[in-house]
């Protein structure tokens, strides 16, 4: 995906929350939704099924206005978590400039999120991309639940964690680590843009 | 002019985000518009020719001629 466009002044980033099922994805778009004043709202488009899971994939369209001349679009998506939704998780990917994954903390979850980053990696790489060089952080969910019932954040990262990229701990459900996590993965999606076209020079 | 447009009335975690981006796309903007931006043209000094295929050292050729044709 083309990000920067000169030609018609926009900026486009896309955005893809990916993770294993109710590791709270959607929980994380719904909440950007919730904080956001009333005319930037567009349409938070959801598909799910008849149990709430998401079926296809979320999109919030996040219009930031006009920057610096550039019209600037973030596009925040969701990959729905379930194993056999794999072809669905492949289209969502197609073209995205940055990923955050959101593990869920939960012990017993800990061979789910080790899968959905495998996954990840190997969509990444039939798509062409480098999942060593993509634009990535870490998300850390549920660190709400009984100490008991999650893993530390140092667990977590020692096993997720293996390109020591950023990673924040998230209580998406009340909005915790929310705004931080998508604050720094659009932060790594800007500065993976400037660099190529300087060096052009 | 970092955000230039609906900026009012923002508040709470997504004012703060905008803020922050706002600020970082500003300058990467700045940064990418620091790239090819071609030299100048450098004008090329034409030598004033009076009139362009018209040639104007005529005579001087012409006296070569008869010379080589001694």
């Amino acid at each position: 995906m083309s990000v920067v466009n000169y030609g018609t002044r926009e900026i486009t980033c896309k955005i893809v929350y990916y993770g294993p099922g109710r590791s709270g994805k959607t929980t994380n778009l719904q909440h950007i939704y919730s904080q956001l004043p009333e005319e930037r709202k567009g349409k938070m488009i959801s598909l799910a099924t008849e149990t709430d899971r998401t079926l296809f994939f979320d999109f919030l369209p996040l219009d930031l206005g006009t920057i610096s001349g550039f019209a600037t679009r973030f596009q925040l998506y969701t990959v729905p978590g379930q194993v056999y939704y794999a072809a669905t998780r492949k289209l969502v990917l197609q073209g995205v400039d940055g990923v955050v994954f959101v593990a869920d903390s939960q012990s017993r979850q800990l061979a789910e999120n080790i899968e959905s980053l495998q996954d990840l990696h190997a969509n990444l790489a039939d798509e062409g991309l480098d999942p060593r060089t993509l634009p990535l952080v870490m998300q850390y969910n549920k660190r709400d639940l009984p100490a008991g019932e999650i893993s530390s954040i140092e667990d977590l990262d020692e096993t997720l964690n293996f390109r020591d990229v950023p990673y924040f701990s998230g209580t998406a459900i009340t909005g915790g680590g929310v705004f931080e996590t998508l604050r720094s993965v659009a932060s790594l999606v800007l500065s993976r843009l400037s660099a190529p076209a300087v060096k052009e020079s | 002019m970092a955000n230039e447009s609906k900026k009012e009335e923002e508040s709470g975690e997504f004012a703060d985000f905008m803020a922050d981006i706002s600020q970082e796309i500003a300058q990467r903007v700045e940064s990418l518009d620091t790239k090819p931006k071609a030299p100048p043209e450098e004008r090329k000094k034409t030598p004033a020719v009076p009139d362009a295929g018209l040639i104007v050292e005529w005579p001087n050729i012409a006296d070569r001629m008869i010379e080589e044709m001694r």
